[in-house]
């Protein structure tokens, strides 16, 4: 048996670990480790240099084991783990070491315990590496389809993104015509086009297309599989059907809050949300002489902290709607903030002020107050600048709401196993090194759905998940990664407790050599571990999470709790 | 050195280790971490697929070992990647609780909370409640009576 | 009981209806029955029955798994939930048993007995049932004694058969009933009324004294794997010597392995040389068992074992 031989190398990452924790000390003790043959530190392990070295590094010094102490192994383990497989080492004979999102940033205010954990963290990533095994990933087909859930416009160019590649596209929209969230709006900001002017285009050749089936008044109802192959069920009319794709995007979008509870919405009826302005008066209503919009409704307070983002030049747009087909009409936007980024909403909102549009800044504290008895007759609100309280007459308030998640998230999150975030929109794999992607593969996100957004935004992400979905479909074929469960025959009792715990009804209970035993099928397991826990035995294991891997560390975390005995 | 000491309230600190589940915990973790948010120093976080691998041997082994408390995290029940996983994590937590009570281990050094990917927030609260609630009821065990070898020797 | 258990025997060997049969026969311990397997005729005179039969038999079905032939084993009601769960583990077919079941009234614990009878067990010749006591045969004297005084634990609790069929049936195979103050789980309760300092005094106390002599293991019908976890050496989860870390480790193991498999049969506490009252630890995981997931070992055939189950709407303090 070739001696094992572990090199581990100590990021300082800038100054985000190495100006808290003492990385040369974590060299010095990693290089007193058992088995450790060779230790160094690097100022970025994932630069071209760090991975240069590691490269080196496993030629130079036989290296049979490498060990990165970093960052977070969701975001850069596949990059050290080509590393090793380019230096000629089996990529899962590596073992990630997070001393910087679990260590360094959360113990800046003392260097020497996050130093210390720091060489307790490599301690247990170098016994753990000690016991792992070369993989071997298995290879699955990827059914040459994909599914979009959402016809709005992040959905429409999503799909185009792929059928323009040649992909089949499967369109699924819930209501009985594409278009989405913009539908309910009559011109778009900054140019004051007419929605229909790019939404009919859009649809039209969405739905000439030869690779897109659209789907309308269709809900998915079940989703099963994996990356590559999904089989989806798709609800239409009372009837089912059934698709089978290899990636999907959601395009679900977002809806506007309605602000019940709110500057009485619901109760007087001239206050409306800027949606029902569009609908009500954008297409031949009578235009209001005086009307208040309030901004920042529902928005960036304790309940909902976030900003609708696109929503301020939502109401600049309306109230230069307002003020062209009437100079002589009252517009007042009442804001605590004017969030005029992107292209050409600087000038937007100076537009609006030129003609005449009163911009009034307002505190969170205190709110505007509308008044009235049936109707909406004035807004009361403490004007920040002039520090007093102004009554402003107005025929209309249109409230500017952000957008929020859908109610039904959860239920799409459920089936697709992507999580959502704090605020009922879906979360993606990383905040800042991982957009549109899921830490679930082959599922994608972009538009309202993942957060609120404006249309070059929504549309800017389509394109990105379209390219991303189409990445397993051109490849044919995905790593199955090998981290799943195998059962030791020789040694299995076949209780059948695997069997049960099994969430997938991957293992079976097969007659083999050694009798009746537990077998996995590699294809349809995912790797979860619920069977190996279940165990009595022993006999089940699981690939780089074994028995004998997690209680090496636990052994070594423990070492220095030892006394007396032994 | 961690443990200062064999006695509550005398510079102890305790030892605690906690498994987090990739999909949510961990990422929890992770933005606890991006956030910045300080905690103590106290938790070594080994990392599994779904809190359903941790079987309850580790948990024993490792309170056996003379570590002061293990934290199992998971994906809120509902809401596992796997389905699930964090069903049977919740039944082991349930009745493993109960028979460690049962010989005389305080409750506080085995517990389960669920914790998803943009929980970070309530990583570090739950990270700092265990580790103040550990801290309180002192070492596990007297380090005289653990056993210096580890399984499976090299 | 005992001629017509001996008949029906001898027929079963006769027809080759059983390759041979599991039972009870005296020792040379007049105190207690020891297991005896008999497959022939001539040796159908030693199988006896009684109240000294209080083993729990099961474990031996498995032994039919090397045979073409079927075994036949006396099995009390109590014994029977083993072999339904060790059916249900698919450890053996049912049709690889033939199955006599026996009225019970109750089995002797030798421990108890001597501790009555305050004289050493050796010099017991002979117990005998006659229906609210015993008759216990010390010497030259005979004594009465009642049965509540010397039952197994486990007789206090009779509920069985359970779901099991017997092949053949010597009587009326009905739960014994004994007027007994004890609650269902009352060694637990007494043990959980404890302040936790004393329970873990008391625990580290009892693991102290284990040899790990692994007799618990062996007489427990539910530990049949073909490598015990702590058999193995990667990962080798225990250190050999017997330290009150790695004993504590290896019980409360076994406890978790028994959740939803106990059947209490009492054979561990039985088999113990240290007297190590391992009746009450598992007691307290059958406890948490039927409280917490309302399921107990070896009543139905088609249940699916708690700990690989679950229900939405299981409790979780864990928020």
């Amino acid at each position: 048996m070739p001696k094992t031989r572990v090199g581990v190398f100590v990021c300082h990452c800038g100054n985000n670990i190495g100006g808290v924790v003492r990385v040369p000390d974590v060299v010095e003790y990693a290089r007193t480790l058992p088995n450790v043959t060779y230790a160094e530190d690097n100022l970025y392990t994932c630069s071209e240099e760090g991975l240069s070295s590691i490269k080196d590094q496993i030629a130079k010094q036989g290296l049979n084991r490498v060990v990165v102490a970093s960052c977070t192994p969701r975001t850069h383990e596949p990059l050290f783990k080509r590393a090793c497989e380019e230096a000629g080492l089996n990529k899962y004979l590596f073992e990630f070491v997070n001393i910087r999102e679990h260590c360094s940033w959360v113990h800046m205010h003392d260097p020497a315990m996050a130093t210390e954990k720091a060489k307790e963290l490599v301690r247990m990533g170098v016994a753990k590496a000690c016991h792992l095994e070369p993989q071997q990933e298995f290879e699955s087909d990827v059914f040459p389809a994909a599914l979009v859930i959402g016809g709005g416009v992040a959905g429409m160019s999503a799909a185009l993104g792929l059928a323009n590649q040649g992909i089949q596209v499967h369109l699924v929209e819930k209501e009985q015509e594409l278009g989405g969230l913009i539908r309910g709006v009559q011109t778009l900001f900054p140019t004051e086009q007419d929605t229909d002017e790019l939404l009919r285009p859009l649809a039209e050749r969405v739905k000439a297309h030869a690779h897109i089936s659209v789907s309308l008044g269709s809900e998915v109802e079940n989703v099963s599989g994996f990356i590559g192959d999904f089989d989806v069920s798709v609800r239409a009319d009372g009837e089912v059907e059934g698709l089978r794709v290899g990636t999907i995007i959601v395009a679900t979008g977002a809806e506007e809050l309605k602000p019940v509870d709110l500057y009485r919405y619901g109760e007087l009826p001239n206050v409306v949300t800027q949606l029902e302005f569009e609908e009500k008066f954008k297409s031949g209503g009578e235009i209001p002489r005086s009307v208040a919009i309030i901004n920042c409704v529902g928005a960036r307070i304790p309940k909902r902290t976030y900003c609708g983002r696109f929503c301020c030049a939502t109401a600049i747009k309306n109230a230069i709607w307002i003020k062209e087909r009437d100079p002589q009409a009252r517009v007042y936007v009442l804001h605590r903030d004017v969030m005029a980024y992107g292209v050409e909403i600087e000038e937007f909102y100076r537009r609006a002020m030129e003609l005449g549009v009163r911009f009034l800044r307002y505190d969170v504290e205190s709110p505007p107050e509308v008044l009235g008895e049936d109707r909406a007759k004035a807004v009361k609100v403490q004007h920040q600048l002039m520090g007093k309280e102004v009554i402003l007459p107005v025929d209309m308030v249109v409230l500017t709401t952000p957008l929020v998640a859908r109610d039904d998230n959860g239920k799409l999150s459920k089936m697709l196993k992507v999580p959502l975030g704090s605020d009922g929109f879906f979360l993606e794999a990383h905040l800042k090194l991982r957009p549109i992607e899921f830490s679930t593969d082959g599922v994608y996100v972009c538009g309202a759905a993942r957060y609120p957004s404006n249309i070059p935004e929504s549309v800017s992400q389509a394109y990105a998940a379209a390219a991303k979905a189409s990445i397993p479909i051109r490849e044919g074929l995905v790593r199955v990664e090998a981290i799943t469960a195998f059962c030791d025959e020789r040694t299995c009792s076949a209780c059948g407790n695997c069997v049960e715990a099994c969430p997938f009804g991957a293992i079976e209970l097969q007659q083999g050599r050694f009798g009746r035993t537990a077998h996995v099928n590699t294809a349809q397991c995912k790797g979860c571990g619920c069977c190996v826990a279940a165990c009595p035995s022993g006999a089940m294991q699981q690939r780089g999470f074994s028995d004998m891997q997690v209680l090496s560390m636990i052994g070594a975390l423990a070492e220095e709790m030892t006394g007396g005995v032994g | 050195m961690v443990s200062g000491s064999d006695s509550p309230g005398n510079g102890f600190e305790p030892k605690i280790l906690v498994f987090a589940c990739n999909w949510c915990s961990y990422a929890g973790a992770d933005l606890a971490g991006v956030s910045r948010l300080q905690m103590p120093p106290n938790c070594r976080v080994i990392r599994v697929m779904c809190s359903a691998r941790v079987r309850p041997e580790f948990v024993i082994t490792a309170l056996s070992k003379g570590l002061d408390g293990v934290l199992v995290l998971g994906c809120h029940p509902g809401d596992c990647h796997y389905s699930e996983g964090n069903y049977f994590t919740r039944r082991r937590g349930l009745l493993l609780r109960k028979l460690l009570e049962f010989v005389g281990i305080e409750p506080e050094r085995f517990q389960v909370r669920w914790v998803s990917a943009s929980e970070g927030a309530k990583f570090a609260e739950t990270v700092e409640q265990v580790t103040e609630q550990i801290r309180a009821l002192g070492p596990n065990r007297p380090r005289s009576e653990v056993l210096g070898t580890e399984p499976g020797d090299r | 009981m005992q001629d017509k258990l001996q008949e029906v025997v001898r027929k079963l060997l006769a027809e080759g209806a059983v390759d041979y049969f599991i039972g009870y026969c005296q020792s040379s311990q007049p105190y207690r029955a020891v297991p005896c397997f008999v497959s022939d005729e001539s040796e159908v005179g030693k199988l006896v029955w009684g109240p000294l039969c209080g083993q729990n038999l099961s474990k031996y079905v498995l032994r039919a798994n090397e045979l073409d032939g079927k075994v036949g084993i006396l099995l009390k009601g109590c014994d029977t939930r083993a072999v339904v769960e060790l059916i249900k583990q698919h450890q053996i077919e049912r049709d690889k048993i033939v199955a006599i079941g026996v009225p019970c009234q109750g089995q002797v614990d030798h421990r108890k007995l001597g501790k009555i009878l305050g004289v050493s067990l050796e010099q017991v010749t002979s117990v005998q049932d006659v229906g609210d006591e015993f008759l216990v045969t010390v010497g030259e004297e005979t004594k009465k004694v009642r049965k509540e005084e010397v039952l197994l634990d486990k007789c206090f609790r009779c509920k069985h058969p359970s779901a099991f069929g017997y092949d053949v049936t010597l009587g009326d195979v009905v739960p014994f009933t004994v007027d007994a103050d004890a609650g269902e789980y009352a060694a637990v309760e007494e043990l959980e009324a404890l302040p936790i300092e004393e329970r873990r005094a008391f625990w580290r106390k009892q693991f102290e004294r284990c040899i790990r002599c692994n007799a618990c293991r062996e007489a427990c019908y539910a530990c049949y794997c073909k490598e015990c976890l702590f058999e193995r050496k990667t990962p080798r989860w225990l250190a050999a010597p017997p330290l009150l870390s790695e004993n504590e480790m290896y019980h409360l193991i076994r406890a978790v392995h028994l959740a939803g498999r106990c059947v209490d049969c009492g054979e561990c506490e039985r088999v113990c040389p240290m007297n190590i009252p391992l009746g009450s630890l598992y007691r307290k995981i059958q406890k948490d068992v039927a409280e917490l997931f309302d399921y107990e070992a070896g009543m139905e055939m088609d249940t699916v074992p708690p700990l690989v189950n679950f229900e939405l709407d299981d409790q979780d303090p864990f928020m």
